[in-house]
């Protein structure tokens, strides 16, 4: 469809499909006491837990936020200030058109905080994620945004003993199917990385 | 992390439904043939689109003379109608965003049509200020403060128009956003299911790539709850800024400073009661009983119930401290909207707004869908009388006796505001047949009813 080249692509995968997200959760916490590195897991709907379970950071997006607001009242006060006050003061119905009309600047500042707050916020969460119009979706199984919960490990990080331990912790907890992904690129990754070493 | 299936609190979603049981009911409309029914609704919402551009064109091309206003009644039909869309708006915001802050579960299988709803209002409020300006091909400059040509003239920030335009956009702005944001997973999903070359490429284009990886879910989680807190605010600081218009001026009935307030609740009620009429009948035509239950009916009735009566107060306030206040002028106002010749608007709004609503007192009213249904009707017909007692009444009886006139809508009022119902109706059918109306991102989430 697009040509971008995705983040799954040039890997190798292994993954595990679950209909419960209670099964899921304690694979993770399993395979994580175990410490083997999951690559990700894709759940059609949001699973309370599972990020910190997956030892995820929280986000700091909520800074950022604090951030883009700080930005929109500092403009909105901007606009108004020279507009008003420097460039050409008017004076409407006897209202002033000095710093006394702080009282009157509220509103305006306000709206142009919240503006840029979440206008930023969003810009700042789809460049994080990666995420624009026309992306590629790195989908493993067509029913991950319907009713499936996958478990996602890469092949670089697994050797045999622990590709046979995730196995057998996904299989006690009940999964439907483990499956491998085969990405594009992942071999041609592999001949580069063998030319350079 | 355990499931505990409530024993005190009835499911929020009944039928015993599956994960996947979600995702075929909510996509059934959008992949399936739209119904007679679908087709009956949008044409006739069509035509009274048209009957949008055409009053329009004929207000820009001929000028706002072919509207009834004068100069004592300056704001008439067209003011009354941007308050009335503007205040049916809030309903979505308050819903996803003030709900989403309480933790109210309920919430979640009608939020997406009740933030549509809020957007497709404030496109219809929109209309009404713009075209009121009259010479809307320089309106830009009165309204935004963009550098100009006339001697550097910028816009008056110290005027509650203004303010409005900002509160306007930004409310637009922003309530797109958070709908987009709440979108995309599920036209993740619309995408996966989707057959044909031309829904895959379109669906795959407005998902934006989603995956549903937990990092994207614990960073959307954390930006829907900033959202959520920004635009509580904000939605109370748009219809403030709204009332600010009237509450501003130096107009007997007016110039009250419990304006804010008692806009916002009435902004509540009437958005909730356009709620209820939309989702009354999509939950019928669409099958959707399962997942908008009797629960949340009676939920959204109680709220009515609630705001009605915070509106009925604050009307007899209003009353009280006209009297109180010993200023005649004040007195003069009140007793001419309820006694005066627009006596019946007065006691339409009165008996809609504050009478009608307290039946939902009796669990019966408030379960039974057909009743209702009638009432938010009502409720629709007491709040567009309230911003038409508030803005006529109190203007068309001036200072001066000389100025006394009396107010009624032309062909072309009425023909716009018929007009906004047809954008408003639409795009809302549009949006029931193009993108599923509860989100079932978040309906999965609380299948399981985990306390």
């Amino acid at each position: 469809m697009f040509c971008f080249s995705t983040t799954i692509e040039k890997r190798n995968l292994i993954y595990g499909v679950f209909e419960d997200e209670e099964k899921l959760m304690t694979t993770v916490k399993q395979v994580r006491s175990k410490g083997i590195k999951i690559f990700d897991c894709y759940t059609p709907f949001p699973v309370h837990g599972l990020d910190v379970a997956m030892g995820i950071s929280r986000t700091k997006l909520s800074v950022a936020a604090f951030m883009c607001g700080l930005t929109g009242f500092c403009l909105g006060l901007l606009l108004q200030f020279y507009t008003m006050i420097f460039d050409w003061p008017m004076i409407i119905g006897g209202k002033p058109s000095d710093y006394h009309m702080l009282p009157s600047m509220v509103p305006v500042t306000f709206e142009c905080t919240i503006l840029c707050t979440a206008y930023g916020l969003g810009i700042l969460f789809f460049t994080r994620n990666k995420m624009g119009h026309g992306v590629r979706p790195d989908i493993l199984d067509i029913r991950q945004t319907d009713d499936r919960l996958l478990i996602a490990f890469d092949t670089d990080d697994l050797d045999e003993n622990s590709e046979n331990e995730i196995r057998s912790i996904m299989n006690g907890n009940g999964v439907v199917e483990i499956s491998n992904y085969k990405g594009a690129y992942a071999d041609k990754k592999l001949t580069e990385g063998g030319a350079h070493a | 992390m355990s499931v505990i299936d409530s024993a005190i609190r009835p499911p929020l979603v009944t039928g015993d439904k599956s994960y996947s049981d979600v995702t075929a009911d909510i996509c059934r409309p959008l992949e399936n043939k739209p119904s007679r029914l679908w087709w009956i609704g949008f044409i006739i919402s069509f035509s009274c689109l048209m009957i949008l551009f055409a009053t329009l064109f004929w207000t820009t091309w001929t000028g706002i003379g072919v509207w009834n206003i004068n100069k004592s009644v300056m704001w008439g039909w067209d003011i009354t109608n941007f308050v009335f869309w503007i205040g049916i708006g809030h309903a979505g915001t308050l819903i996803s965003a003030i709900l989403l802050l309480f933790r109210q579960k309920w919430r979640m299988s009608i939020n997406r049509s009740a933030e549509a709803m809020t957007i497709f209002a404030v496109l219809c409020a929109a209309v009404f200020p713009f075209f009121h300006m009259g010479r809307i091909w320089v309106g830009i400059y009165w309204v935004f403060p963009i550098p100009n040509a006339f001697g550097s003239l910028w816009v008056n920030f110290n005027s509650p128009l203004l303010w409005d335009v900002f509160a306007i956009s930004t409310y637009f702005s922003v309530s797109l956003l958070f709908w987009y944001l709440g979108l995309i997973p599920d036209i993740a999903t619309v995408r996966d299911r989707a057959t044909t070359k031309v829904r895959k490429f379109i669906y795959n284009f407005f998902s934006m790539g989603w995956t549903g990886s937990v990092r994207t879910w614990a960073r959307y989680e954390v930006v829907s709850l900033i959202l959520a807190g920004i635009s509580t605010p904000l939605v109370l600081s748009v219809h403030t800024i709204v009332s600010m218009d009237f509450a501003t001026s130096v107009i007997p009935g007016w110039h009250t400073t419990i304006f804010p307030p008692y806009f916002v609740a009435g902004a509540i009620f009437s958005g909730f009661g356009m709620v209820l009429t939309l989702l009354l009948v999509a939950r019928k035509v669409l099958n959707y009983e399962n997942y908008i239950t009797i629960g949340h009916i009676e939920a959204m009735a109680k709220v009515v119930m609630l705001t009605g009566t915070m509106v009925g107060l604050a009307y007899i306030t209003e009353f009280f401290i006209a009297w109180y206040s010993g200023y005649e002028y004040e007195q003069a106002a009140f007793l001419n909207r309820m006694f005066g010749p627009y006596w019946w608007a007065y006691w339409t709004m009165m008996s809609c707004n504050l009478i009608a609503p307290q039946v939902f007192w009796f669990k019966w009213a408030r379960t039974t869908p057909w009743f209702v249904f009638m009432l938010s009707i009502v409720v629709n017909v007491g709040m567009w009388f309230e911003r038409f007692v508030i803005i006529v009444t109190s203007l068309h009886r001036d200072y001066l006796t000389s100025s006394w006139v009396m107010y009624s809508a032309s062909w072309v009022e009425i023909g716009i505001f018929i007009g906004t119902f047809g954008l408003f109706f639409t795009c809302f059918f549009l949006f029931c047949r193009f993108l599923p109306i509860i989100n079932m991102a978040e309906v999965k989430g609380i299948l399981k009813n985990k306390e």
